[in-house]
């Protein structure tokens, strides 16, 4: 067996950091990122919606789509408000969140039909980004849901808190961690 | 369980750092004392290291409806849970100057304390000597008089280093962040490790907050601690002229009654006036202790200056405490410093605080504009050589930005508290100032980058105010509502001005002044 050369290899091979997903019907313990690939069930967000959100973060930080955002939101939306670890819980926007959300990726989806009459997840690198940028800006056309800029600001966050936000994000900006109590799961439970 | 009916010497609502300071003194002295708290029962193990765990400690009870230009960021600034949001705060323990406790006789804006800085010296110099304050008051060239700090600072490290030369070469002034951070083992209690997690709550009771200092004084001397139970109305004799209890509901819906000689209201700035508010009866019909109509009003925060930096050197800026390493409050004691802009007030810069990558104040959030592979960009860079300082702008105290009720009910039946906000136009030209001076001390540490964030609120005030003027004001300054002197209001809803530094340790200084003023003229408070 090889020897465990990280606290957060050992973490991981123990089961700890690990959260619940349903997977073809069963019960797994997985990483969101490990929900992420192997297509573990949503609670909340529509198939359709969690391909969205993968594809948002990956313009608004690489890397987080494929870290799981979609199913770290599906998560967290499942939550309830008293576990919810969003950063929107800050941001003045009363729980539930899951109508913020819908709504925001409605009317990111539509945007994008209009302006280039094809979905989001189609869209290459160069127009994802110039839609974002507009977003960002809230000047975006065709916008009817939260205020664009305010809904950008939002999920730029949850990507940022997924990527950055666990101590594998930290080990690879290179900041230590130094943990009092180490987080059970980097997500909740 | 709360035994229905049960009947103590005082209750206290609330658990954070004037419910909790409140129950150790009167408990101490001999009162039977039960602490009501709405949020759950909280301990050391759960203050994860995790920005994203600690999330699970700020606000989540009851929705607050905010309107105006700068609203309090409730859910923010409000913990809950025992030992509310002093669970959460940095220990950033500076002490009011004496300017700040007259600001309408000097200035002819906003509003005077009932008190002086000379009344609550003593229990500054008391409660810091309790608490455990680390911070070197030589060097704090502007600091009110007062007794040494018992420890030591915190020591410099390479961000708080690189920005104190900055400071230096524009002619200014920094010296240790006077902290409630163990430098080393006091009372018993470990040091700090300068790991930055004060956010997420400190475990290892190096932080003199409630569950590390007053709870468990207070649980030793008998008072009792009960999580989950929410305090829905506070309750008169027939009168209307004495407190005789509260009603509660606990997390399964059952309701109850517990009396009391007296009630201590210490559930933080916007639940205590919703709370006043909301048990309104036919002898208060606008509410209790609201004979003057000053209830809920003058509610402010501090506006936060955020500056930022990039730095050539490498800054370890994880390394330090939440709060900062450095404090500077050259122009705080001018309040008209910039009067020339229009600008009125008080202003500190807390200096290099240890920050995270991601969360509200960590790094990601201060370049919001940046996504894609220019925000990946940034990161690796400023992960390594951020910089950072706050300001702490005064916030003038207006009638207007007030407390009231909404028409929406929470799921208790109580009405909502819905809090209108706008900062007055001497404040914000205030911010504007600060904000100019901070950019150009990170400017001159040789940083490559300065830029800064928008007015944050931080720390909420107000809405409880305590004055000589019954006519105009809730409380007197032991907190002793006006219209009726068993109904004690504890915590920062009690002050008239804000000044430009952090509140707990003037909350736990007025806690302990008032806890000892009732304690010898019990019979007379409470007979």
């Amino acid at each position: 067996m090889p020897l465990l050369s990280t606290r957060r290899e050992l973490l991981l091979a123990s089961g700890v950091g690990l959260l619940t997903f349903t997977l073809e019907g069963c019960a797994r313990q997985m990483t969101p990122r490990e929900a992420q690939q192997r297509g573990a069930d949503l609670a909340v967000l529509t198939s359709q919606e969690a391909e969205l959100v993968r594809a948002l973060g990956e313009v608004l930080a690489p890397g987080s789509g494929e870290a799981g955002l979609a199913h770290y939101l599906d998560h967290q939306l499942g939550a309830g408000a008293a576990r919810s670890m969003l950063m929107i819980k800050y941001l003045g926007v009363e729980p539930p969140f899951t109508s913020f959300y819908r709504d925001g990726l409605r009317a990111l989806e539509d945007a994008t039909r209009a302006r280039f009459g094809q979905t989001f997840v189609t869209l290459d690198a160069a127009r994802a980004r110039a839609l974002v940028e507009d977003i960002a800006a809230g000047r975006s056309e065709n916008w009817a849901g939260p205020p664009a800029a305010f809904f950008y600001f939002v999920l730029r966050n949850d990507a940022c808190d997924v990527l950055y936000g666990t101590q594998q994000g930290f080990s690879e900006l290179g900041v230590p961690y130094l943990a009092h109590i180490e987080p059970p799961t980097p997500w909740g439970a | 369980m709360l035994p229905d009916g049960l009947k103590v010497d005082a209750i206290i609502v609330g658990s954070g750092a004037a419910g909790s300071h409140y129950a150790a003194k009167l408990a101490a002295g001999g009162k039977r004392v039960a602490i009501l708290e709405a949020g759950p029962a909280r301990s050391n193990a759960d203050l994860v290291s995790s920005t994203l765990w600690a999330r699970r400690l700020k606000w989540h009870g009851a929705p607050v409806l905010e309107t105006g230009k700068n609203p309090v960021g409730h859910v923010f600034n409000a913990g809950y849970g025992v030992g509310g949001s002093a669970l959460h705060h940095y220990a950033v323990w500076p002490r009011l100057h004496e300017g700040d406790f007259s600001l309408r006789s000097r200035h002819d804006r906003g509003l005077d304390w009932p008190i002086s800085y000379d009344d609550l010296r003593p229990f500054y110099d008391a409660v810091q000597e309790e608490a455990g304050v680390s911070g070197d008051a030589e060097r704090e060239i502007w600091r009110p008089p007062g007794a040494p700090y018992p420890m030591v600072p915190v020591p410099l490290m390479p961000q708080g280093a690189l920005i104190a030369e900055g400071f230096k070469r524009v002619g200014l002034h920094t010296a240790p962040l006077p902290l409630a951070v163990n430098t080393q083992v006091y009372r018993g209690r470990a040091p700090c490790i300068w790991d930055g997690w004060c956010d997420a709550g400190c475990p290892i009771g190096a932080l003199a907050n409630p569950l590390t200092v007053h709870l468990p004084e207070a649980l030793a001397a008998g008072a009792t601690l009960h999580p989950d139970t929410t305090v829905t109305r506070v309750l008169t004799d027939s009168r209307g002229e004495r407190a005789i209890g509260v009603q509660t509901v606990d997390a399964q819906g059952a309701r109850g009654q517990v009396f009391a000689d007296l009630v201590v209201l210490a559930a933080f700035t916007v639940q205590n006036a919703r709370l006043l508010l909301a048990s309104a009866g036919a002898r208060h019909p606008d509410g209790l202790a609201n004979s003057s109509g000053a209830l809920g009003r003058y509610i402010t925060t501090h506006l936060a200056a955020q500056i930022f930096g990039l730095h050539e050197q490498r800054t370890q800026p994880w390394l330090g405490a939440f709060g900062g390493q450095l404090l500077n409050q050259d122009h705080y004691d001018d309040k008209a410093t910039h009067a020339a802009s229009g600008a009125l007030g008080s202003y500190q810069w807390m200096i290099a605080q240890a920050v995270k990558p991601n969360d509200l104040l960590g790094i990601a959030p201060s370049r919001p504009e940046l996504f894609g592979a220019p925000l990946a960009a940034f990161m690796e860079r400023a992960a390594q050589h951020f910089i950072t300082m706050t300001g702490v702008i005064e916030d003038l105290p207006l009638a207007e930005n007030r407390i009231t009720l909404s028409e929406r009910r929470d799921v208790n039946g109580v009405p909502l508290a819905a809090v209108a906000r706008t900062s007055s136009s001497q404040s914000t030209a205030l911010w504007d100032a600060a904000v100019l001076e901070g950019r150009r001390v990170l400017e001159a540490t040789g940083a490559s980058e300065v830029w800064s964030g928008s007015p944050a609120p931080m720390h909420i005030m107000g809405g409880t105010i305590m004055g000589a003027d019954t006519r105009r004001s809730v409380a007197n300054s032991f907190g002793q509502t006006h219209d009726i002197a068993n109904l004690v209001i504890g915590g920062p809803g009690l002050f008239p001005t804000t000044g430009g530094v952090n509140p707990t340790f003037t909350v736990h200084a007025l806690t302990a002044r008032s806890a000892a003023y009732l304690l010898r003229n019990w019979r007379t408070i409470t007979g």
